[in-house]
């Protein structure tokens, strides 16, 4: 299997032949450490962790301020937050580097705006979503990569071009009723 | 907690679907280059799941070559020879017929350019990225040529969050002390009863 690693071209795994290039970095070989536990106070009056009042607090949580154990602390790009903090950063997509899913609004209004199309009538329905929905996440948070608002218009000018077509076909169809009455 | 600011990301890979059939209702897997990281961009038009690899953490990468473009090489070869064929045909015959020969023509070329473009791509394959708690495909890193350029651009920068490169020399070396102990080896020779351990041959 030696072989294999950090080689400049292919070589045949060992195992089963498949030509095989494997890239090793030295964190392969790092130790992985093991998280603190939290030291338990034993001079009255010590600064206590929010979370487990018999541990001592080592720092404050950067996002709210609590004191932590070792145990509660969460380093995470050279800041420190309690478990708390962590998940609300995630589920509210504070900390960008914990977001792990987006919604792409512009996506929706334009699929909203163009797929209905393909069976004309549902555009009754899709074109003032499309444009609700539009309207109403215009300055939603996009994709994390660079995205330009170009779907969001483009959703627009079609809904709003397919209701226009339908209010003159109401028009036109509602003149054309008079006439004959 | 004030938020981060936003990051400005480099494309290393175009979007591909995870399944190779899959065209449409499918997640498509992108790869790009942050600062300190690889970021996994899996979107489906409609919402996008991010997977980001530090490169502190990067432990190895794995490329394997896969029999995908020779699959696809048999599977389009049929039909471009047979329009192909077709085409020589229509354009041989005595009495030419302009609406046949464009058809033949139009076949071909739909059968062609796929094929054309699946070799000019060169070898496939199939790559892994590998942290500590985790091994990751990377769908978008299907082609080797475009797997090696995309390695060298970060090969680099994870070295140098890791402060070090490897020699296959030494990569064998401790993978030799690391299998020492696992397998189960005596310094002597013998295998050591261990149930907790997978047997192993003694060497």
């Amino acid at each position: 299997m030696e072989g294999v690693f950090n080689q400049p071209e292919f070589a045949p795994c060992p195992a089963c032949g498949v030509p095989l290039q494997v890239e090793v970095f030295p964190a392969l070989f790092r130790e992985i450490r093991s998280g603190g536990s939290g030291e338990a106070i034993m001079v009255e009056g010590e600064s206590s962790c929010f979370y487990h009042p018999q541990k001592k607090a080592v720092l404050p949580c950067d996002g709210c301020g609590r004191f932590l154990c070792a145990l509660c602390d969460c380093p995470l790009n050279g800041r420190h937050f309690c478990p708390a903090c962590l998940e609300t950063g995630q589920t509210k997509g504070k900390i960008k580097n914990l977001e792990n899913q987006r919604t792409l609004y512009d996506g929706i209004a334009l699929a909203l705006a163009v797929y209905p199309m393909i069976i004309f009538y549902f555009t009754i329905f899709t074109a003032p979503m499309a444009l609700f929905v539009a309207i109403r996440y215009w300055k939603a948070p996009q994709s994390i990569l660079r995205r330009t608002k170009i779907r969001f218009v483009a959703a627009i000018i079609i809904s709003l071009l397919q209701i226009a077509g339908w209010i003159t076909l109401f028009v036109f169809l509602a003149t054309r009723h008079g006439t004959h009455v | 907690m004030e938020p981060m600011s936003e990051i400005h990301y480099q494309r290393l890979t175009r979007a591909r679907a995870r399944s190779t059939f899959a065209v449409a209702f499918q997640s498509r897997a992108s790869l790009w280059l942050g600062p300190d990281h690889l970021l996994c961009v899996d979107s489906s038009g409609y919402s996008e799941t991010y997977k980001r690899f530090y490169f502190r953490d990067i432990q190895a990468v794995t490329m394997q070559e896969s029999k995908r473009r020779t699959v696809w090489n048999v599977i389009l070869a049929v039909p471009v020879v047979v329009c192909l064929a077709g085409l020589l045909t229509s354009l041989s015959s005595p009495p030419k017929n302009t609406a046949v020969v464009i058809v033949w023509l139009i076949c071909s070329v739909i059968f062609l350019a796929p094929f054309l473009i699946n070799n000019i791509f060169g070898t496939t394959c199939v790559c892994h990225l590998r942290t500590a708690v985790q091994i990751e495909e990377l769908p978008s890193l299907c082609r080797v040529r475009k797997t090696r350029r995309v390695l060298e651009k970060i090969r680099s920068l994870i070295i140098a969050a890791q402060g070090g490169e490897l020699s296959a020399e030494a990569v064998s070396t401790r993978m030799r002390d690391w299998a020492a102990p696992s397998a189960g080896v005596s310094p002597a020779g013998t295998v050591v009863n261990d149930p907790n351990l997978p047997p192993g041959p003694v060497s």
